[in-house]
């Protein structure tokens, strides 16, 4: 069950990426025949980083502790003191963005510029730290296959 | 909103803000989450360097994180209620590049926090 989880966690964020990608493209040709299209797409978005944010939150406090400790005594210690240190903090920014997205996503975007311009803005915002975050937690990951895999060979 | 009065300019002028201004929910909420997100930088710094901050924050729910995460939930919804209230609206593309330097500053901010401390 728990790997389920760990697993279950950054699919959750790539869906979440994916569906603020999807926002971003539908915008770039908003009109009235997607307007419907683009609302609920907006509210895919929170409801996938919601799951990311509560699944990795649940593992990183109740099972992290381990990977931690493997990590720091590895040859990649900085894959917590640099990755997992900023990647706990910096996932609240998408989280919040991903929040807010269907809020500013309900206005009538084919004919309000400024609406449009602010969705785009914050889904860009979503999937490029969305990205950072799913790159620290691949670092994060080789941290701790690496210390395993010299723990083995002594 | 368009106006009856005043000539074609000031008509068409008004008529061209609302094709650009957010709506009272979308900026109330628009300016908390930048406000949230930079609290939240902020709380990460000052959790880091002042011991007594972290520890007080563990006894709030048992986890640091939890807290801090609540705490930026709390915030972006209170405040965007509050804001609410004001029934300001702002130029999109202003509270866009508000929203975009907001996150640029926290996310670079923490990693660089993360980096040199």
């Amino acid at each position: 069950m728990t790997d389920i989880i760990l697993f279950a966690h950054p699919t959750f964020g790539v869906l979440g990426i994916l569906s603020a990608l999807w926002v971003f493209v539908e915008v770039l040709n908003a009109s009235e025949s997607n307007r419907v299209r683009i609302r609920r797409a907006a509210l895919i978005v929170p409801l996938f980083m919601v799951l990311a944010w509560g699944l990795g939150g649940y593992w990183y406090i109740t099972h992290y502790s381990v990977d931690k400790a493997l990590i720091l005594n590895g040859p990649w210690p900085f894959a917590h003191d640099l990755f997992m240190e900023t990647k706990e903090h910096l996932f609240f920014i998408p989280a919040i963005l991903a929040l807010y997205l269907p809020i500013v996503a309900a206005a009538n975007l084919a004919a309000n510029k400024g609406a449009r311009t602010m969705v785009l803005v914050v889904a860009a915002l979503i999937v490029v730290n969305g990205l950072a975050i799913e790159g620290a937690g691949i670092v994060i990951d080789h941290g701790a296959k690496l210390s395993l895999m010299q723990w083995r060979a002594k | 909103m368009s106006r009856i009065s005043g000539g074609g300019a000031i008509v068409q002028e008004d008529a061209i803000r609302d094709r650009t201004k957010l709506s009272v929910a979308a900026t109330a909420f628009g300016l908390s989450a930048a406000v949230s997100i930079l609290f939240n930088t902020g709380l990460a710094c000052v959790k880091d360097a002042y011991p007594p901050v972290f520890r007080f924050m563990m006894s709030l729910t048992g986890h640091h994180w939890i807290t801090q995460g609540l705490a930026d939930l709390i915030l972006f919804l209170v405040l965007g209620f509050v804001l609410m209230l004001a029934g300001v609206r702002m130029n999109g593309n202003g509270l866009a590049a508000i929203v975009a330097a907001a996150a640029v500053f926290a996310g670079g901010g923490l990693a660089l926090w993360t980096v040199l401390f």
